[in-house]
């Protein structure tokens, strides 16, 4: 495409150039000129409503909407003068006229876009005599609130919830003066409850059921840190306060615009953080005593648990140990522990919930080069196809990249998918294929014409599917995203289709940081960085003796207990139980050790059982399911638990293991001077070496999780990326994938998608107020419609 | 070399003649209020709930929360008397009304009305700020304790009383002037 020719205008006596084709308002913001506005709202469609964006434009009769109107050469644009100043000052004084101007009480006090623009323009004093006309607040959802009067008629929230979200729940109604924004059900709203609306409100007309009165804006601490749900790694700002136990979450959103997500949230990460201070979270450890699970001190706890795993590891050996993973701890906190279960308790029996197959994803593309898409990439890519899955429910924000992409820049999408899923109404082509056959329509892409025979349907044609082969064949660097309907084979069947066509790639799995869990070498077969355990690595020279033979996956872990050759396992954030129906009697006589938020039917049947920090009160860092690595902050914080991390260096303390091996802090860490290399004693402490040589300095505490990611960027190819940016609170894509050593596969894998919806998110979804509000009130709804038929 | 101009020697004797009106202005206020009756507040033995204390109506003493006509408070909780503080002395939770729980005349109310006399410098910003002038001085000020932190006034020692009849005056607090019971070593 060529670049749209450069097109200079004069703005207040100042000359300024930017494309043809810029909105003359978007020309004033680039050079620093504000244009006010309500209904301008970049990327949503334009509506010219409010006319707060009057500007004086030479050779034109009337003051124009600046959102309106594009830049043409030798346009003299006057923004502020006198006359100008008074249009929006009228503007002002009509909207102000029926608005209840009661910000003492109004949520939107202090960040309203109305109070701000009457700060600057005047017209706070009203001229009308007639009393205003006033209307109840609404509670349109669980979410979202409604007062009336307060609503200035930009029409953002329509847009954004129509074009933006695809749900079009709200609406106008009426016309001219009289028009009000009103709910798709009537009195009530049925929708994706994304809170998108509220946000994008900018005024206090939409208000949120979740931050409603409790605070105001000026008196929290603003924190930008990740969301802990999904696998798409939105960033978040959490608006905290002060409380008796630490520091609440009141809110989340992010108006800033900041991360991957721009200012998308869904109701998880909008709302959804509020299971952190539930009533049934674990805030003390617990040991099992006479067969119950009594309160306990962090000094008892840590003492049976390091005693009992000695004991065990050092008469029975590692092997007898069984560790699982999170898909919700930090990479720092799955390296750790993953290098604690391989040199502290001496085993290789390590696995967590894998959601999708990203290790055969990685013995798919390892070698390649640009093989996996970022996030951002989703949003302009020319075409991309997607299999399986359904984005709307399970990747809230792979689905509105998508949707935009489609939107603004016209992207062709394909999808083939088993369920009718809702991005269909965005593709270009959809196929239905049955259940299963998603890999059948990879070997159709790659050629094998037999395969299309078990694909048709009165809906799929032969000839639709050969459209869509060829058009993708044709198709120019194009994205392609697979849930785990494909695996294995699959994924290398795909690949190779994919990589004729220059094709990037994203592998979805469920959780924050499911792809971080896999990265970071949670599986009992291989290392951090996908390096195969049995096959040649530099892990033994770094770490010192690690077991060579592959350990048990969860499933071997299983057969293990049940054969009572399985002493004790170690569950982090997981909760097998329930999620592999791991056969609760088979763990009778295991030493059960358990981290976690909450009493889940695993942590139930522990000996010990630690309460852990979630993801919203530390530091670390997540990689989403494409990839890309981003930032942690630490923002809320309940007295009494501690993080994952700091657990895991503490048990590994009182089990006599040297933490300055495991977490490479202080100064020396690395220097073996010769112990372990005999002939070349004297070498240089690595860790040192590679710290100055990327001006770090050694961290000064076990409990850093800096260390540790000093450390896997040292030793995890493909995790090389800009530390600096990735502090700024950027994202930074990472390629462990890529550069992957796999090796040969386990064959059997058992991936058990999480399958969650809009409204659920494995065992945190079930402590947040409110996603089962929202649940409830859906549920209650749709009975009363029931009753009514 | 002693030399004295005429100027100089002008100056110093005019000095010595404003020095002695200086002293003598002075004297005759002295003087004067030698014989005028004694005008002595006796406080704290004098009469009535202020102990003899008599304040001009604006010293900003102790803050008084105020309620509304039908005896609901006026706060709201729009924390704008926190934001103006200086010394940050303010800590408020808020809270909605519902129909069974109403407390303010608005949507919201506060739950929670802490101010810290540790830190307050009776600035009076507060006052300025409020909206709903909810927050007033008083004229409480005998604040003094042996333990920090009865500094720290709830919303219900803050609070006017429920009159049973309305008036126009603002209500004070007489609660302030007593003195908790635990404050005594
Ligand atoms: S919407 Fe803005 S101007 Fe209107 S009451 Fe709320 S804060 Fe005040
Ligand atoms: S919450 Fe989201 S889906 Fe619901 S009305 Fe608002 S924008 Fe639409
Ligand atoms: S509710 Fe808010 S976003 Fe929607 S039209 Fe009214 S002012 Fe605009
Ligand atoms: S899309 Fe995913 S990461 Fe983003 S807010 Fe929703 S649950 Fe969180
Ligand atoms: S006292 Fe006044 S300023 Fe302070 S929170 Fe209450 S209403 Fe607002
Ligand atoms: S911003 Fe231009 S008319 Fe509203």
């Amino acid at each position: 495409m060529a670049e749209p020719k450069s097109i200079t205008i004069t703005v207040d006596g100042k000359s300024l150039s930017a494309p043809a084709g810029t909105l003359l308002i978007e020309a004033c913001k680039a050079v620093g000129i504000e244009v006010p506005s309500f209904c301008y709202y970049p990327g949503l469609s334009l509506q010219a409503a409010c006319r707060m964006c009057l500007v004086r434009i030479e050779k034109m009769p009337k003051l124009q909407t600046a959102c309106t109107v594009q830049i043409t050469d030798g346009m003299v644009v006057t923004s502020d003068s006198d006359e100008v100043r008074q249009a929006r000052k009228s503007m002002i004084e009509l909207l102000l006229g029926n608005h209840p101007l009661d910000c003492p009480v109004c949520d939107a006090g202090g960040e309203c876009e109305l109070q701000d623009m009457t700060f600057k323009y005047g017209a706070a004093e009203s001229r009308y005599m007639e009393g205003k006309l006033h209307k109840e607040e609404q509670q349109w959802s669980p979410v979202v609130y409604f007062d009336r009067p307060r609503c200035i008629l930009c029409y953002r929230c329509v847009r954004a919830c129509g074009e933006g979200m695809d749900v079009w729940a709200l609406g106008v109604q009426n016309r001219g003066s009289s028009s009000v924004i009103a709910p798709n059900q009537g009195d009530h709203l049925e929708c994706e409850e994304c809170g998108m609306c509220i946000d994008i409100c900018p005024v206090g007309a939409l208000t949120s059921g979740a931050y409603r009165y409790k605070t105001r804006p000026w008196e929290m601490k603003h924190v930008g840190t990740i969301c802990t749900h999904c696998g798409d790694g939105c960033k978040t700002t959490l608006g905290m306060r002060r409380s008796d136990t630490g520091m609440d979450i009141v809110r989340g959103d992010n108006r800033d615009k900041s991360g991957i997500n721009g200012d998308f949230l869904c109701i998880k990460g909008r709302y959804a953080f509020d299971y952190f201070d539930h009533k049934d979270r674990l805030r003390h450890p617990l040991i099992r005593r006479n067969g119950q699970l009594t309160q306990a001190t962090w000094e008892e706890a840590l003492e049976h648990v390091g005693k009992r795993l000695k004991e065990i590891r050092d008469t029975q050996g590692g092997q007898a140990i069984g560790v699982i993973g999170s898909n919700r701890t930090t990479n720092e906190e799955n390296y750790l522990l993953q290098k604690f279960a391989r040199t502290v308790l001496g085993t290789n029996n390590i696995d967590h919930h894998r959601t999708t197959d990203f290790a055969g994803f990685a013995r798919a593309i390892t070698g390649k080069q640009n093989a996996t898409a970022t996030m951002r990439d989703v949003a302009t890519a020319s075409s991309i196809l997607l299999i399986g899955n359904d984005p709307t429910e399970q990747h809230p924000l792979l689905a509105w990249n998508i949707r935009s992409n489609v939107r603004l820049n016209r992207a062709k999408l394909f999808i083939v998918n088993s369920r009718p899923i809702k991005l269909r109404r965005q593709a270009a082509a959809f196929l239905q294929v049955p259940e299963g056959r998603e890999s059948k329509f990879v070997a159709f892409l790659n050629g094998d014409d037999t395969a299309a025979g078990s694909l048709t349907s009165p809906a799929v044609s032969n000839d639709s599917l050969k459209q869509v082969r060829d058009q993708l064949r044709g198709a120019q660097d194009p994205i392609i995203i697979f849930g785990s309907e494909l695996r294995g084979a699959d994924i290398a069947a795909l690949v190779k289709f994919g990589s004729g066509v220059r094709a990037m790639f994203i592998c979805l799995g469920d959780y924050a940081n499911s792809r971080g869990a896999a990265d970071m070498g949670l599986y009992p077969d291989l290392f951090p960085g996908y390096v195969a355990a049995d096959g040649p690595h530099n892990f033994n020279e770094e770490w010192g003796k690690v077991p060579q033979v592959k350990g048990m996956d969860i499933a071997g872990m299983m057969q293990a207990a049940k054969d009572r050759k399985l002493a004790a396992l170690y569950v982090v954030g997981s909760n097998p139980v329930t999620d592999y129906s791991f056969d609760p009697a088979a763990l009778q006589n295991a030493f059960v050790v358990v981290q976690e938020l909450f009493l889940t039917e695993t942590a139930l049947l522990a000996e010990v059982v630690f309460p852990a920090a979630s993801a919203y009160e530390k530091a670390g860092t997540f990689t989403n399911t494409c990839g890309d690595i981003q930032l942690l902050k630490k923002a809320g914080e309940i007295s009494s638990v501690r993080s994952d991390f700091e657990i895991i260096v503490r048990v590994a303390d009182r089990m006599g293991a040297d933490t300055k091996k495991l977490v490479p802090f202080g100064k020396g860490v690395h220097a073996d001077m010769g112990q372990s290399r005999g002939a070349q004693s004297g070498e240089a402490d690595r860790h040192a070496v590679w710290l100055t040589a990327n001006n770090l300095d050694p961290r000064l505490s076990p409990f850093d999780p800096m260390a540790i990611l000093d450390e896997i960027q040292r030793l995890v190819p493909g995790y090389e990326f800009s530390r600096l940016n990735l502090i700024a609170g950027n994202d930074e894509h990472v390629t462990a994938a890529e550069h992957s050593n796999a090796g040969a596969g386990n064959g059997l894998v058992q991936i058990v998608p999480a399958n969650d919806s809009l409204f659920t998110s494995g065992t945190l979804g079930r402590y947040s107020h409110t996603l089962n509000s929202v649940i409830e009130n859906r549920r209650s709804t749709e009975s009363k419609e029931v009753m009514a038929d | 070399m002693l030399h004295f101009s005429k100027q100089t020697i002008y100056t110093e004797h005019m000095s010595i003649i404003r020095d002695i009106a200086g002293i003598a202005k002075g004297m005759s206020v002295t003087f004067r209020e030698m014989f005028a009756p004694t005008v002595v507040e006796n406080y704290p033995d004098g009469p009535g709930p202020m102990k003899g204390a008599v304040f001009q109506e604006r010293f900003r003493g102790l803050h008084v929360l105020q309620r509304d006509e039908n005896g609901l408070e006026k706060c709201v909780a729009c924390f704008l008397c926190a934001a103006a503080c200086p010394s940050n002395c303010i800590y408020i939770e808020a809270a909605e009304n519902t129909e069974e729980n109403r407390i303010s005349g608005a949507e919201r109310y506060a739950e929670v009305y802490n101010i810290d006399y540790n830190r307050c410098i009776f600035c009076g910003y507060c006052v300025e700020a409020c909206p709903t002038d909810a927050i007033t001085h008083g004229h409480g000020f005998e604040l003094a304790t042996f333990n920090a932190s009865n500094l720290v006034y709830r919303k219900e020692q803050l609070l006017a009383p429920i009159k049973p009849m309305r008036t126009e005056a603002p209500v004070e607090s007489t609660s302030q002037l007593k003195e908790p019971a635990q404050d005594h070593p």
